[in-house]
């Protein structure tokens, strides 16, 4: 297999916006492009992340109106869904393209847009990622979900409310050095624990919000990036599933997929937990950055509570996670966010992150997980 | 020869008042239907096995932020009951007061009956 890096990265404002997914997109494919140094020409494929546009922009067939925006329709493209991984996902199959040797350069991105719809209408359309028959008339939602992951997690470990909230502190300080994440402002762990409630035990500011935006990445084979300013090379880029069915999770205070991933990518990568420097996870809620960094095996099972507490994961800590501010404080546009993961942790490797740069990061390691617990994609990357 | 259980057929007989599993030929592994090969063996040799309805809930959560057309229903709580046969499934919590929940509570099948749609729910376990 042949090696593949990263030479271009672009992502959008995160918020809200008047545009349409493609238009978001387009705008962050055109900043990935001019970051690569490569002609829009050379782009030979497109794989394109989008969850909800089919309910939310009554829009299908989103591959080519993405490349049609952009301004280069004749490219070959795909669309990619997989929940919040998606466009992880799209990631890793650019990835295997270019490294079976089919392409040697490849657009891969997404971009999401909810904020134009009513709260419950967004709410019942990212519950679509739930079973339809056993699940959704129940009337359980995502935060529903991770509502019963932290209410197991806390049965079996002892872990509090109060270390939850220190996921949602620690993001909010990331992400007020980040430019383009949606908030930019720190929070205190008062406001957090007297926020109100969503899916008991989850609060309102243990949640993620909903986000419009778009990221992208251009992703080449050796030959190209040789001729690139600052490639980041993929080490590993492995996928995992779990039962689609909460009946069927064998334990709810662990994410199965995640460990299988993690065992994956770090096999195929020849790295472990101990050589990653910095992190990027899918903390669409504070219960899952903690199941998270156990998952990946930083630490113990059970343990994850008690490393946000101590500040392990902050900027300056042992392990600094989301230094975005994740998707808690940078935000959450479901088909872009694992394309905006990745952007983070090239940014971090290309020592280009301005005040939330990580130290001396060589390894980076992105971690996406879609919906139920169901899809989990790990990849790492490195400097060298 | 497996004997697929339809998800017609589970909500029907749910509809009913009853619980339907399948049981693996093979390996005996018990499972909630529709489901073709065996995770545990891969064998191909479902029988429908009755599910009693009684088990304990593993997690719950009161969904306080419902999705569109739930409005008037919340605050409500969904749970993961694991059966006394050992599979476990979601559903909506009937008639336990909300501040009563605890993991490793007792509570037994009933369904919510909703104009055409029936969906899996407990309640108290006596």
């Amino acid at each position: 297999m042949r090696r593949v890096a990263v030479i271009g990265v672009g992502v959008t404002k995160f918020g809200k916006h008047e545009r349409t997914c493609a238009e978001l997109f387009a705008e962050a494919a055109a900043d990935a492009i001019q970051d690569a140094g490569v002609s829009p020409r050379a782009i030979q494929a497109l794989y394109y992340g989008n969850v909800v546009g089919g309910e939310g922009e009554r829009q299908l067939h989103m591959g080519p109106l993405a490349a049609s925006v952009l301004g280069i329709p004749t490219v070959p493209t795909t669309r990619f869904e997989t929940a919040c991984a998606t466009s992880h996902a799209a990631f890793r199959h650019a990835v295997m393209e270019i490294a079976a040797g089919v392409s040697d350069v490849v657009l891969v991105g997404g971009a999401e847009r909810v904020l134009n719809l009513p709260t419950d209408a967004a709410t019942e359309y990212f519950a679509y990622a739930s079973d339809a028959i056993f699940e959704q008339p129940t009337g359980i939602t995502f935060p529903g979900v991770f509502a019963l992951i932290a209410r197991a997690h806390m049965a079996k470990y002892g872990t509090t409310e109060e270390q939850m909230a220190h996921v949602a502190v620690k993001n909010h300080r990331h992400g007020a050095l980040n430019p383009k994440a949606q908030f930019q402002k720190e929070i205190t762990l008062e406001q957090v624990m007297k926020s109100a409630k969503v899916a008991d035990p989850l609060k309102l500011y243990d949640c993620c919000p909903f986000t419009d935006g778009g990221a992208a990445l251009v992703v080449v084979s050796e030959e190209v990036a040789r001729k690139s300013r600052k490639p980041v090379w993929i080490l590993s880029s492995a996928a995992a599933s779990d039962s689609m069915f909460l009946h069927e999770k064998k334990d709810l205070s662990r994410v199965l997929a995640t460990e299988r991933a993690a065992q994956a990518a770090y096999r195929q990568g020849g790295r472990g937990p101990q050589d990653v420097d910095v992190v990027e996870l899918h903390d669409c809620f504070t219960i899952a950055e903690i199941v998270a960094t156990e998952g990946l095996g930083f630490f113990e099972p059970g343990t994850g509570g008690i490393a946000a507490e101590k500040g392990w994961t902050s900027l300056g800590g042992k392990l600094p996670v989301n230094p975005s501010g994740g998707l808690k404080a940078k935000g959450h546009p479901i088909g872009a966010t694992g394309a905006a993961q990745v952007a983070e942790i090239v940014t971090q490797l290309r020592r280009e992150a301005g005040p939330r740069q990580v130290d001396g990061a060589k390894v980076g390691l992105v971690h996406t997980l879609g919906g139920n617990t169901a899809t989990v994609l790990v990849s790492l990357l490195s400097s060298e | 020869m497996s004997k697929v259980v339809t998800l017609k057929a589970f909500f029907e007989e749910a509809r009913s008042g009853r619980l339907t599993g399948i049981r693996c030929g093979r390996c005996g592994e018990i499972a909630i239907p529709p489901k073709e090969f065996c995770p545990a063996c891969q064998e191909r040799a479902w029988e429908p096995v009755p599910l009693d309805g009684h088990g304990t809930i593993a997690s719950f959560t009161v969904i306080r932020v419902p999705p569109r057309g739930r409005a008037e229903e919340a605050p409500y709580a969904v749970a993961v009951v694991k059966l006394d046969e050992g599979v476990s499934l979601l559903g909506r919590i009937l008639d336990i007061p909300l501040d009563a929940l605890k993991v490793g509570m007792p509570v037994r099948f009933r369904p919510l009956i909703r104009d055409e749609q029936t969906v899996v729910a407990f309640g108290p376990s006596q």
